[in-house]
């Protein structure tokens, strides 16, 4: 009986060491993240631990949202996305049914804890006097931006100019069209992500003006100095959305459901929110976005609902194979 | 003087002219100067983007080609055979051959009516692999002496370690020898106790390795072929049940001279009603064992296969016992009769490379000018092969047609030029008991047998 209660207690002190292991999680996210998410995992783990005594380790995975979305179809175990765009999550829960065709209502503001927009980065003096969407087009003008078959990031600044021109023009579709395709004339190169396309113009000295998330430019301007680069805000632009969700089949496999969901309402709390902001996003908390209103410059913003129908819409129109991208541009012109 | 005049305002406006020309608003020339420069300058600067712009999409393509990389299929070629394999190794498909060209001789009186002949005695494609990760596949055809036969073909199933599902066709796991693969044997030809063991047969196996590989298990169900046969359909209702139990206790401990020690047992059992009557053959593959006309396979059959082999530096020991009881009938005579064999083999490699169940690699491919001699090893075997006397009492085997035993010696040289080419020269003498009428010994079998051989899989 002494034996049998001994090897019960050993048991249960081998579970209660396992049970005590860290928490793994893995974030799945697009390019320009890797510092707001360096920090909300920090400010998460700390909170949890606080909370429940436990450990979280959450790993870092970034890159073109496109194809991080496509990773994570192809296998890559993402506990949570936290991607650049809705319909990168879509094809998620389409294609690779990891979550419900509905996730975007499970979290507060369709699953979009913080926004951002599309600005423009100039380098030190703004020597082609760019100041708006216009100046993009002009002969001689040098674009950054990456490859919207894969970045996320990309995808909105095209929608962007897209929808600038479109208003500018009452809507016509087709002077919208003529305007994207000598914009992307303009552009030598093409990264496949943002981050590639900050290395592209701030590293390499490429290009007149980058065309960047708000979050990166900021980020950039902090890294290489105002001596060196200046934000243009143009008069307006598109209201980015980048979603966040718990990919259910992989977080249900490794039993870390509640603690996936418990990281993505972090963000939304009010210390997640200031992390976001500090990091130039555009949070969703009114007071907090109060609180740092000097942060982020007014302009227009429309949103790809108002515009474009939504992600679904727009994607297969502008960015699936054959589709309005694939015929503007031609590699290497 | 005129003239010095003149010369002289020339050489004043000429001395002058520069400071003057400093003084003066600049003119159209000096102008488009400073423009040309700006200009090149321009130039210089869209030159160095072009560059820049250039060098970047160079960067970009090196990075997608290492993007590509890491997810691109391999192709390798090695001693192990062609493979194409995916970048995590989860999908293979490997393409070997196992081409045997042999040349057998009979000499002696006794061997009058044997032919001597040049033959292909294997040529087997094999097509092997992995799918996603845990399924493994095997093909191999033989398309040697003027036939085609589906040898190898099977699916495993790798899920749960120490617990493998085959199914398809395939050894099953009764005779030592036969399990060997027969690149890896020391003769041309298997001893005598593989005449008694399935050679393939259809049907699901499971095995494993247990206890941190001192013991290795595999056990299954076949359609039940004949002895040494192999078939591709079921000639009755019943099946065969095989299994076998290998240890090896001391394979995990690397310095143990007796690492090289297995010894188990193999053993199958079942109906044997329908089933065809096997034939035994000779080193040099001559019959030299039939079943009378009009006897038939009837009730239970049996085989037990003891066995063993050691290992130790370049020397090597094999030994086997085979025994099949087996229901016969003939007319209404039902009995059950059991043939009897045995086989001890030695080697020796003496240039020195390890012995072991598998092919040795020789330390030194087959290179001549660069002093490279390959491996040369010598293999003695010796083997008995009886049948109860049953067998002939009843009338199952005609004793004046089928000798009651067999004894064979077999003593062969192989030179291996690397790991895949290998050359074998074996002498082989078999001697009867019965065999004959009156009582009388058929005449002893004396054959030499060459062998060129490819095999890499």
């Amino acid at each position: 009986m002494q034996i049998r209660n001994l090897t019960i207690a050993a048991l249960a002190s081998v579970l209660a060491l396992i049970a005590a292991g860290p928490v793994k999680l893995l974030n799945v996210s697009y390019d320009p993240t890797r510092e707001l998410y360096s920090q909300v995992n920090a400010a998460f783990a700390k909170q949890w631990k606080a909370k429940n005594g436990v450990d979280v380790q959450i790993s870092q995975s970034h890159g073109g949202s496109g194809k991080q979305a496509r990773s994570v179809l192809d296998g890559l175990p993402a506990d949570v996305v936290t991607l650049a765009l809705a319909y990168d999550i879509d094809v998620l829960a389409e294609k690779g049914h990891l979550l419900p065709a509905n996730w975007q209502t499970r979290l507060p503001n369709n699953s979009t804890p913080y926004t951002s927009t599309i600005v423009f980065l100039v380098r030190k003096g703004n020597p082609k006097h760019i100041k708006d969407w216009d100046d993009l087009v002009k002969p001689g003008v040098a674009v950054i931006t990456p490859n919207p078959k894969s970045s996320g990031g990309a995808r909105w600044s095209y929608l962007a100019a897209w929808g600038y021109a479109l208003k500018k023009n009452n809507g016509d579709d087709g002077k919208a069209k003529d305007f994207v395709t000598k914009l992307y004339k303009n552009v030598p190169v093409l990264d496949s992500g943002a981050r590639g396309s900050t290395t592209t113009f701030a590293q390499r000295g490429i290009g007149d003006v980058l065309l960047s998330w708000e979050n990166e430019a900021y980020l950039a301007l902090n890294e290489l100095g105002t001596n060196k680069v200046e934000v243009v805000t143009p008069t307006m632009s598109i209201l980015a959305e980048p979603p966040v969700a718990v990919v259910d089949k992989v977080a249900a496999k490794h039993g870390t459901a509640a603690v996936a969901k418990a990281y993505l309402e972090f963000l939304y709390s009010d210390e997640g929110q200031e992390i976001a902001a500090k990091n130039y996003y555009r949070p969703q908390s009114p007071q907090i976005a109060a609180k740092y209103a000097d942060r982020f410059p007014k302009l227009t913003l429309f949103t790809i609902a108002e515009l474009f129908g939504g992600w679904q819409k727009a994607q297969k129109r502008h960015f699936d194979d054959g589709g309005v991208f694939d015929k503007i541009y031609t590699p290497g012109t | 003087m005129a003239k010095s005049l003149a010369s002289l305002t020339g050489l004043f406006f000429l001395t002058m002219a520069p400071p003057l020309s400093w003084c003066q608003p600049p003119d159209t020339g000096a102008k488009s100067q400073e423009e040309r420069i700006q200009a090149l300058e321009k130039r210089v600067e869209e030159l160095e983007q072009l560059l820049r712009v250039s060098a970047r999409k160079t960067e970009l393509k090196e990075e997608e080609n290492i993007e590509k990389a890491k997810t691109a299929a391999s192709v390798t070629a090695d001693t192990s055979g062609f493979t194409i394999r995916s970048n995590d190794k989860n999908f293979s498909l490997k393409i070997g051959a196992d081409l045997q060209v042999d040349a057998r001789t009979f000499t002696g009186g006794g061997n009058a009516g044997l032919t001597d002949q040049l033959l292909l005695r294997r040529v087997r494609p094999t097509f092997s692999g992995t799918v996603y990760k845990n399924v493994d596949y095997f093909f191999r055809p033989d398309f040697g002496q003027g036939n085609t036969v589906i040898y190898d073909a099977y699916i495993q199933l790798n899920y749960i370690p120490h617990l493998s599902l085959r199914a398809g066709k395939f050894k099953p796991p009764v005779g030592l020898e036969r399990l060997q693969s027969d690149d890896d044997t020391s003769f041309a030809e298997r001893g005598l106790p593989t005449l008694l063991v399935p050679s393939r047969d259809i049907g699901f196996q499971f095995s494993g390795d247990l206890a941190g590989r001192r013991a290795n298990y595999q056990i299954g169900v076949f359609n039940g072929v004949p002895d040494n046969g192999l078939s591709d359909s079921s000639p009755s209702s019943h099946r065969d049940y095989a299994g076998r139990l290998l240890l090896t206790p001391f394979l995990p401990t690397e310095k143990s001279p007796l690492r090289g020690l297995a010894f188990g047992l193999g053993a199958s059992g079942g109906n044997v009603d329908g089933v065809a009557l096997p034939s035994y053959k000779t080193v040099g593959q001559n019959t030299f064992v039939t079943f009378a006309s009009g006897v038939s396979a009837a009730g239970h059959r049996t085989r037990l296969a003891p066995q063993a082999y050691y290992y130790l530096g370049s020397f090597g020991f094999l030994g086997e016992y085979g025994l099949t009881e087996e229901g016969l009938q003939k007319a209404s005579l039902r009995r059950t009769v059991a043939y009897r064999s045995w086989q001890t083999e030695f080697s020796w490699i003496l240039t020195g490379e390890l012995k072991s169940f598998s092919s040795p690699t020789p330390k030194h491919a087959f290179d001549p000018l660069h002093h490279g001699w390959g491996a040369v090893e010598l293999a003695l075997r010796v083997g008995d092969f009886a049948g109860e006397r049953g067998l002939y009492d009843y009338g199952f085997v005609d004793p004046t047609k089928s000798p009651r035993r067999a004894h064979e010696w077999v003593g062969g040289v192989n030179w291996y030029l690397n790991r895949l080419v290998r050359l074998t020269l074996d002498y082989g003498s078999t001697t009867f008991e019965g065999g004959l009428p009156a009582g009388g010994n058929r005449l002893p079998e004396h054959v030499i047998l060459g062998r060129f051989q490819l095999n890499f899989i």
